[in-house]
């Protein structure tokens, strides 16, 4: 078969194997996957080496921290100070943040000077008790009456259980129809890889030859088959 | 006994208990029937080893000499050798040193959860630490270990009754569904949690058993999941019921705060063993993968090319992609071993549907060096997700994870349960890692990157019970008397939509009243090991004169498929499949196969032969004639008629498609338009084309399904032809025109239904 190529084999560092595959000789390559095993794949070792799959302490984060990193964005000059505003009227004088207090619907950290316009704010509104719309779920469903006598409110956002701890929802499934790995994002804008151009049997070779055959004769026939074209350009 | 006066105090506050065969214990040891054969053998009851043994009182010490001594305590008869030697090991496993601690805290608590790791040996053990302690015999419950498998339930009660030097069937025995394998004298039963379940249905106390041990409690299966929250119930009620729930990964909080029986009781109490793991080094792929299965293939081909001695575990999700990888690998490994010098490899697939034997392969040796002091081969095992956990493989160093596997997933809107790769849960990932430190320091290769582990993966993989169909849960848990549904303390409550899909579906069945309330026909539906649809379709089958053929159309419909189709020999095999071929449906066909099979059996004929040259697989076919006689039983019981139309009778095949529709009223579906081949599904509107493997060569108009595959299509399976206007008589309320949805089918039925009334019309008028 395939005598070794010297030049690739001990030449275990190169990181461009592919393209040192792509000089192989056509007449020398093997039709079917031939060579996988010389192009490396590269692994990095974890970061964290044990095998745990669950936290012991959940992790219960500050709910603060996207506000901190919101305000580190919007608000980059006051860098130490980002948590104590939430509003992004003007900048005022750092003494006043000790009289804020609280909102009791919002828990933001509000003055009395500025009350009416917080009260306003978006943040604020989203707080206050609200009705949420009624589920979609067809009240003449058997299934929804037998689990209406039995408590379950569908329009309550509460799932089944002994706390009504249950999901909502169904688990939604999604095909898989490719072989990418995990984790990969196909960046948007790139057109798909071209397929591959089909070859043609023979009929369909014939086929085509004919018609491009008529498509020349006929545009010959207009080009050269009256002498209208001549006559115009006063032959 | 000291313990005998507590033993009378139980048996008198459960003396309603059913099961009539079994004696129950006075205090009075003479009558003990299961002491009768020490009698036998010994002459003498008190040189048991167990005599001084006292009931949830004995200690590790006590039990090791027990276990030491020469005559076997639960037969009487003398310890083999072979005992001995395999005692030798067993003292050997991580779990033995915990004995004493085990039963410290067995004997304070009424539920105890067990963590242990692959490996501990906590399957065969504990059960067996426990009937040392319980002494069965001595009143006369028995204890259960429960397994996810039938496989498994039925090979470590083999290995634990020859741990305890006894016959299978005998002290040990045990129960998996159309197989029972327990006695009089059994002491241990191994059963899979569905067949618990089961028997839980007629005797909702659980009163046969002192001890119930659930195993593999982490894979979170349908049965488990409802034989936890059941038994949460049942040990309220029954304080001397104790449960053992054994986990094997770390995630045991959820299960400890899960069986503090009341709100204010403390967490159930954990006992965990170290498994004999060792460490696994974990890498990455700095970048995503673009095909993770090319991707797996080099990872394998370049650790056997790099890495020391050690066999090879790769993961990937399905027959076709398992078969294609094992193929290429071995392209390149016959290259490498011409090209440098690689050692030897062998390759073995591993998937649920592999027959027994060629899944036995992988216990195979790595093969040897190709020549002396050449370089060391080893063997890669290609599998599905069944040896994440359930199988162990030892010899595994490194293993190869892509990260994917197949996972079922039922949506109640379209009613389609399928089977679609998904990405695994990090728990699973772990668990895929921990696979390569079985003997030896190993490693483990995500074809992924450290991020899209931590960003991508969910926790833990979502309980069986969030995604599978659960009509025949409902009316299971019905059966066992739960009526309110809405508060049942599940672990994890499904969608409230999906119990409304299956809370409907056993309505339109006639299983469940409008109310919800079981019906007669509910009760005897549940009777059945069986979906409720083919439950129906059997019990209702007599009013079609049919009932033998439907019958065996349910037995064959209930064990994996009895045609053979291998990869080299497609061609052969479709034609003796088109010998049995009949031009109406599947299901017909299914059943000339199945006569055909009698038929040569009764002929005399070699039937392994027969259903070989015919591409049968005699396998299916003989637990299909299994499943037929329990089936059978049971209706015997229920005294449903076994009847059949005679087969001169042109009806004869005509019967057999009504009684089909009885049970599958709801899986039909009609052909778009006249010259197509796509279907849609009545109600669910689901587009669907007929899966290649029909043996129908006509395309009909209207057909009754068995399944539904989503594969990249859409895709029915086991169809047979009938008559629209069988729907209108057979299930009227469920093709009530009124509840349809415009469209085709609508006015499809319209027409038929204004086509019955003309008819109808006419012969009145006669």
């Amino acid at each position: 078969m395939v005598p070794p190529k010297e030049d690739h084999d001990d030449d275990n560092n190169n990181l461009d194997f592919e393209d040192a595959y792509d000089d192989i000789p056509l007449q020398h390559k093997r039709p079917f996957g031939a060579g996988l095993h010389k192009q490396r794949i590269t692994f990095v070792p974890a970061s964290d080496t044990h095998l745990k799959s669950v936290d012991d302490a959940p992790a219960s984060k500050p709910p603060t921290d996207i506000a901190d990193l919101y305000l580190s964005l919007v608000l980059p000059t006051e860098s130490g100070g980002g948590k104590q505003k939430e509003d992004s009227t003007p900048p005022e004088e750092p003494t006043q943040t000790s009289a804020e207090m609280p909102c009791p619907i919002c828990k933001l950290p509000v003055s009395d000077v500025d009350r009416e316009e917080h009260e306003a704010s978006f943040a604020h509104q989203v707080c206050l008790p609200h009705s949420h719309p009624p589920s979609a779920l067809d009240r003449t469903r058997m299934g929804l009456n037998y689990l209406a006598t039995h408590g379950w409110d569908p329009d309550s956002r509460k799932g089944l259980g002994f706390e009504q701890q249950g999901i909502q929802y169904p688990i939604k499934a999604k095909v898989k129809d490719n072989k990418l790995g995990l984790g990969i994002e196909i960046p948007k804008g790139i057109p798909p890889p071209k397929e591959r151009e089909k070859l043609l049997d023979a009929k369909q070779v014939r086929k085509m030859v004919a018609k491009d055959k008529r498509k020349a004769e006929r545009l010959h026939k207009e080009l050269f088959g009256d002498n209208k074209l001549e006559k115009y350009l006063g032959l | 006994m000291a313990d005998s006066s507590r033993t009378n105090k139980r048996s008198s506050v459960e003396g309603e208990a059913q099961d009539s065969k079994r004696i129950k214990t006075n205090g009075d040891e003479k009558y003990n029937p299961y002491l009768a054969h020490l009698n036998e053998d010994n002459g003498n009851y008190s040189n048991s080893p167990l005599d001084k043994m006292h009931r949830h009182n004995t200690t590790a010490l006590e039990a090791s000499r027990a276990e030491d001594s020469d005559l076997n305590p639960w037969t009487g008869r003398r310890h083999s050798e072979n005992y001995f030697k395999i005692l030798k090991t067993r003292r050997d496993l991580p779990v033995h040193k915990q004995r004493q601690e085990f039963l410290d805290m067995y004997h304070s608590t009424q539920i105890l959860v067990f963590v242990g790791e692959t490996g501990s040996g906590k399957t065969t053990q504990i059960p067996q630490y426990v009937l040392y302690d319980e002494l069965p015999q001595t009143h006369g419950k028995l204890i259960a270990c429960t397994q996810p498998r039938r496989v498994a339930a039925m090979s470590v009660a083999q290995r634990v009754a020859n741990e305890l030097d006894v016959q299978l069937g005998e002290e040990v025995g045990y129960s998996i569904r159309f197989e029972n394998r327990t006695g009089p004298k059994t002491l241990l039963k191994y059963m899979t949690d569905g067949q618990l379940l089961r028997e839980a249905m007629h005797d909702p106390e659980m009163s046969r058993y002192s001890c119930i041990i659930l195993d593999e409690a982490h894979e979170r299966t349908l049965a488990t999941d409802i034989l936890m929250a059941l038994l949460k119930e049942i040990a309220q009620r029954r304080s001397d019921l104790k449960i053992i729930v054994m986990s094997a990964t770390l995630d045991a909080q959820k299960f400890q705060t899960y069986f503090s029986l009341r709100k204010e009781d403390p967490p159930a109490p954990l006992l965990a063993v170290p498994g004999r793991t060792f460490p696994v080094e974990i890498f990455y792929t700095p970048e995503p993968e673009r095909d993770y299965v090319e991707a797996a293939v080099r990872t394998v081909l370049q650790i056997h090319a790099v890495e020391p001695e050690g066999d090879i575990l790769l993961f990937l999700t399905g027959e076709e992609e398992i078969e294609d990888a094992c193929r290429r690998i071995s392209l390149e490994v016959d290259d490498m071993v011409r090209e440098s010098d690689a050692g030897p490899m062998s390759i073995y697939p591993l998937y649920g549907t592999l027959p027994p034997h060629q899944q036995q392969k992988i216990f195979d040796k790595a093969p040897e060096p190709l020549k002396k002091g050449g370089r060391p081969g080893r063997k890669c095992i290609v599998a599905t997700n069944i040896a994440e956990t359930s199988l162990t493989i030892d010899g595994i160093v490194y293993v190869v994870d892509p990260g994917f596997s197949k996972q079922k997933i039922y949506n109640p809107r379209s009613r389609v349960e399928s089977l679609l790769v998904s990405p695994i849960s990090k728990a699973s990932a772990q668990q895929r890692a921990g696979r390569a430190g079985r003997t030896r320091p190993g490693k483990c290769f995500r074809l992924y990157t450290e991020k899209a582990f931590k960003k991508e993966l969910i926790e833990q993989t979502y309980p069986e019970i969030l995604r599978s169909n659960l009509s025949n849960t409902i009316l299971e848990l019905k059966k066992l008397g739960i009526e309110d549904l809405v508060h049942f303390d599940f672990m994890d409550p499904p969608a409230p939509e999906t119990m409304m899909r299956a809370l409907e579906e056993l309505n339109y069945l006639a299983c469940l009243d409008d109310d919800g309330n079981l019906t007669r026909l509910g009760s005897m539906a549940s009777e059945f090991p069986l979906d409720p649809g083919l439950a129906v379709m059997l019990i209702s089958s007599p009013e079609f004169y049919c009932s033998n053929e439907i019958l065996s159309i349910t037995s064959l419909l209930s064990v994996p498929s009895i045609w053979i189709r291998p990869n080299n020999n497609r061609k052969r095999a479709d034609e003796m499949k088109a010998q049995f071929a009949h031009p109406d449906g599947d299901h017909l066909t299914l059943l000339n196969a199945y006569h055909a099979y009698k038929g040569a059996e009764q002929n005399g004929e070699d039937v392994k032969n027969w259903c070989h040259e015919h591409f049968l697989s005699f396998r299916h076919l003989s637990s299909a004639d299994n499943v037929r006689a329990q089936l059978k039983r049971i209706m015997e019981v229920n005294e449903i008629e076994l009847i059949s139309t005679p087969f001169q009778n042109k009806d004869y095949y005509t019967n057999i498609r009504r009684a089909l529709l009885a049970g599958f009223f709801m899986q039909v579906a009609m052909r778009e338009s006249s010259n197509s081949k796509v279907y849609k599904t009545v109600k669910d509107d689901q587009l669907v084309l007929i899966h290649p493997s029909t043996s129908v060569t006509n395309t009909y108009d209207w057909v009754v399904y068995n399944e539904f595959v989503l594969t990249t299509k859409q895709y029915i399976r086991t169809i047979t032809n009938i008559r629209p206007e069988w729907l209108l008589e057979i299930a009227p309320v469920y093709y009530d025109v009124d509840s349809f949805e415009k469209g085709e089918i609508k006015s499809a039925l319209v027409r038929l239904n204004e086509k019955v009334r003309r008819r109808q019309a006419m012969k009145g008028g006669r």
